[in-house]
């Protein structure tokens, strides 16, 4: 029986990591198989490079007005060489905004500004969530209980609603926006954990380790987590995507991002009085923050599919 | 079976002949007589209420007396205010409901003006018909006026192209071009009576220091603004009060644009690196201020670029703003306006660099002295070198920066002869004429709310109402200027504080009644005296009445 337990306990490194070598593969193999994962995944990629290079392949300052230096007018409909537009007019590919700013430079530099908010805002909630949840599921008993009703009361408010109270206190700005997000979006984290530890601490493994003397901190984040964890990334790429949305429609409220950020809902929000005599002010960040959130849809789409144990093991 | 259809039938022409005798009750069964000449008067019982008032008082059949508490050279300017029109007292009497006037007495006001309403059709239009026994002058004066309106300016603009409506209020900032494109249409330009500022709090660092306030005034490209942000009409502030007010514009002309000025006495202030601060506002949309945000973000860039100076964007609500802003609380800058409630200096001077007003921390003597001055004085020529100094003071100790006078638009039909636009939005069509048709339409953004103005603010409401109501004085047409109209004169005494009117002789209401001093003594009464039984409006709110003279007898809270 020791000899059993140790040798177990032996192989568990080496079997586990070899596990999820393979466990890794498939899901590649099997996100690339599905296309509409992969279109997110592309788009997902170009939007990185735009962001990472913003202030390379922009061709204004996004915050540079136009008064006086190009013989441009506010909200001025865009002016493309390939397509007509005269040469000796200067090019601006989405138009001027309604301060005489380059609007595609603004739209270039909110794609960072919005990839930024999905990721700080997801990592943020996934962090606390996974900690509650992990605890929650882990302990039971009165901790589970404590936890998971202040996460019911949090679910029990229309996500926008409260993010729109958290900011309300906190002050208008993009960082409370975030942070109001944040909040908002630890209690579906907490859930989705506590329910996949909930499962994996009754495995045998689980049991063997503890037979072993391990400690609750290396079973609960050494043992446990590691195989918790598939969920979790389903849960925040998709989680992404409702980050962006929400933040967008923060800053459409005011709550959000200050002018003269370049942030999509913000520049939504300041042109949306003229959807019929400047459309393009309105299209664009509209369109921009749709894509986004497409991408990230898809991809946690694919992606959930990818690690769905049971299509894995059919798979097999 | 063809007895119940009868029965129907019958029902149905009863209750309909019950409504119809319901519905034309304000005009059929109108039950008052006229009434003798009694001599009222108004009397607070002293000052110490607070108003304006100390009394009013009928002395003849043609003459009203006002006895003022305090002396105020703006008193026409405030009487020709249609808040202040003149009713019928039988009328006054008749109308006063329980809790608020009747219907007739809210839709179909008795007064003295050239058109009188026939009929409201709530939700549609108000027309108006050609009173036949007007006291005055008006020619041009279709038979018919009416009133429709559609809150979207560019639906406007299409019922004018169609020639439906001869004419339209407020055109939208993008279709200036049009109209002045389109030989069919004609446009009118609405002088600003407002001013937009940029305040600072001078009890706040670093705007303690004049030669920082002094920096930042040189330091605004104030005409880039108005081109880029403001319609047709508008015009940079050379002055915080508009020059289409008599000495409005006395006195030297703000500074000109130099950032290069600007920087160095910045420096010299010590801080050639510029500072921090904010830049507060509210997301409201006003004459003086057609596009917040837009100026906002504008007036951010350019205090970066011209002074390096870093303003934090802070978006407030309106109400927390407002509060905030007057009583000096806001610690850099904040971005306010100030529209005419009546064409005098003191409306604009008074209210914002009075000795009490926190609004941009405290008021140096040079600036208050002579505004309290100025007030004594009726005569604007005597008034002028008065606020000449107030002006100039205001000039060199920058409470604020005035930026622009926003503008605005009236467009009509090419062949409406006198194109009316009232700098203070109050065009009187009896004065304009539709090319040869007998019926003038007339479009604005919304729906009056009652046509009882004297317990009425909004514009929209105030401008139905002087077609068919006159007061003592009215403004004259396209202007600010007050000319006599039911009174053929008011004369002041020496200190301003006794104003003696003499009533026009054989001026009629529309209901037949004659125009005695009981009238107009009863009308302040209904406006004023809060103990009133006639103290009956349809907000009940009085505001007019109350900010500008202040109520009697009010209720304790």
């Amino acid at each position: 029986m020791t000899d059993k337990t140790a040798n177990l306990a032996n192989l568990d490194k080496e079997g586990l990591s070899l596990k999820s070598v393979s466990l890794w593969q498939i899901t590649w193999r099997r996100l690339f198989k599905r296309k509409s994962a992969l279109l997110g995944l592309g788009i997902l990629i170009v939007l990185v490079f735009i962001a990472l290079t913003a202030q390379w392949i922009s061709p204004y300052d996004p915050y540079q007005v136009l008064i006086g230096i190009e013989d441009v007018d506010m909200r001025q409909a865009p002016c493309i060489h390939l397509l007509g537009c005269p040469k000796d007019q200067p090019q601006h590919i989405m138009g001027i905004d309604g301060n005489v700013r380059d609007q595609f430079s603004r739209l270039l530099y909110g794609t960072r500004l919005s990839l930024m908010v999905g990721l700080t805002t997801v990592s943020f909630a996934i962090i606390i969530g996974t900690i509650l949840g992990a605890l929650s599921g882990y302990f039971g008993g009165w901790v589970d209980n404590t936890i998971m009703r202040v996460m019911d009361v949090l679910l029990a408010f229309p996500s926008l609603l409260l993010a729109i109270a958290i900011v309300t206190v906190l002050g208008p700005g993009l960082i409370n926006a975030l942070l109001a997000i944040g909040i908002v979006s630890i209690p579906a984290y907490a859930r989705v954990v506590r329910s996949s530890v909930l499962s994996v601490r009754e495995m045998d493994y689980v049991s063997a380790t503890r037979a072993l003397g391990g400690n609750n901190f290396d079973i609960l984040f050494k043992r446990i987590m590691p195989n918790a964890l598939t969920p979790l990334i389903v849960q925040g790429t998709l989680g992404i995507a409702t980050a962006i949305l929400d933040a967008a429609a923060l800053s459409f409220l005011g709550l959000g991002a200050q002018p003269p950020t370049p942030e999509w809902g913000q520049m939504l929000s300041a042109e949306r009085n003229q959807v019929f005599t400047a459309p393009h002010l309105v299209f664009y960040p509209g369109f921009a923050i749709m894509t986004t959130v497409l991408a990230f849809n898809l991809l946690g789409d694919g992606l959930r599919d990818a690690l769905d144990p049971r299509l894995a093991h059919t798979s097999k | 079976m063809k007895r119940q259809i009868l029965v129907i039938l019958s029902l149905v022409i009863i209750s309909s002949m019950a409504l119809s005798a319901c519905a034309g009750g304000g005009a059929a069964g109108r039950e008052y007589k006229e009434e003798k000449f009694e001599g009222l008067s108004l009397d607070a019982g002293g000052c110490d209420y607070g108003g304006f008032f100390k009394s009013i008082e009928a002395t003849d059949e043609k003459t009203v007396v006002f006895t003022l508490c305090k002396s105020d050279p703006a008193f026409l300017s405030k009487v020709a205010f249609s808040p202040f029109a003149v009713y019928p007292k039988e009328w006054i009497k008749w109308s006063a409901g329980e809790e608020s006037r009747t219907s007739a007495g809210l839709e179909k006001p008795i007064g003295t003006g050239p058109y009188m309403v026939s009929e409201w059709k709530r939700g549609e239009s108000i027309t108006f018909t050609k009173n036949p026994d007007y006291w005055g002058e008006a020619p041009l004066a279709a038979d018919t006026l009416v009133f429709r309106w559609s809150t979207e300016s560019a639906a406007r603009l299409l019922e004018l192209q169609a020639g439906t409506v001869d004419g339209f209020d407020n055109v939208g900032p993008d279709d200036f071009a049009t109209i002045e494109g389109d030989s069919d249409l004609q446009l009118a330009i609405r002088p600003a009576l407002n001013v937009f500022y940029i305040g600072m709090t001078n009890t706040y660092a670093p705007f303690d220091d004049v030669k920082v306030r002094q920096a930042i005034a040189m330091g605004i490209d104030r005409q880039r603004i108005v081109d880029t942000f403001y319609p047709e009409g508008s015009e940079v502030a050379s002055h915080f009060t508009p020059c289409a007010i008599p000495n409005g514009c006395v006195g030297e002309d703000w500074y000109e644009f130099d950032p290069e000025a600007a920087r160095s006495l910045l420096a010299e202030a010590g801080y050639p690196e510029g500072f921090e601060t904010s830049l507060y506002y509210r997301d409201v949309v006003r004459g003086y201020l057609p596009q917040v945000s837009n100026v906002a973000q504008d007036i951010q860039a350019q205090l970066k670029d011209n002074l390096n100076i870093d303003a934090e964007i802070v978006v407030m609500e309106s109400g927390a703003f407002i509060e905030a802003s007057a009583s000096g609380q806001l610690n850099g800058f904040h971005l306010l306006g100030w529209g005419a409630d009546y064409p005098h200096i003191t409306n604009f001077l008074d209210y914002h660099f009075g000795k009490d007003t926190q609004q941009f921390g405290a008021i140096d003597a040079s600036i208050y002295q002579p505004i309290i001055d100025g007030g004594q004085i009726a005569d604007n020529d005597e008034a002028a070198p008065i606020y000449e100094k107030a002006n100039n003071a205001i000039r060199e100790l920058v409470p604020m920066l005035p930026i622009a006078h926003g503008g605005s638009a009236v467009a009509y039909r090419a062949e409406v002869e006198n194109p009316q636009a009232s700098p203070l939005t109050s065009e009187v069509f009896a004065f304009s004429k539709p090319g040869d048709r007998d019926v003038f339409v007339w479009m604005q953004n919304a729906e009056p709310i009652s046509m009882f103005c004297a317990d009425e603010t909004d514009g929209e409401s105030l401008r139905a109402c002087e077609q068919v109501m006159q007061g003592l004085y009215s403004y004259e047409v396209n202007g600010t200027a007050v000319e006599p109209a039911l009174a053929t004169n008011c004369e002041p005494n020496d200190d301003l504080t006794v104003w003696t009117c003499t009533l026009r002789d054989s001026v009629k209401f529309h209901d037949g009644t004659g125009l005695d001093a009981d009238d107009v003594v009863m009308s302040f009464t209904m406006g004023l005296d809060a103990s009133s039984e006639y103290h009956k409006g349809n907000t009940n709110l009085w505001e007019y009445y109350d900010y500008l003279w202040g109520m009697m007898n009010k209720p304790a809270e």
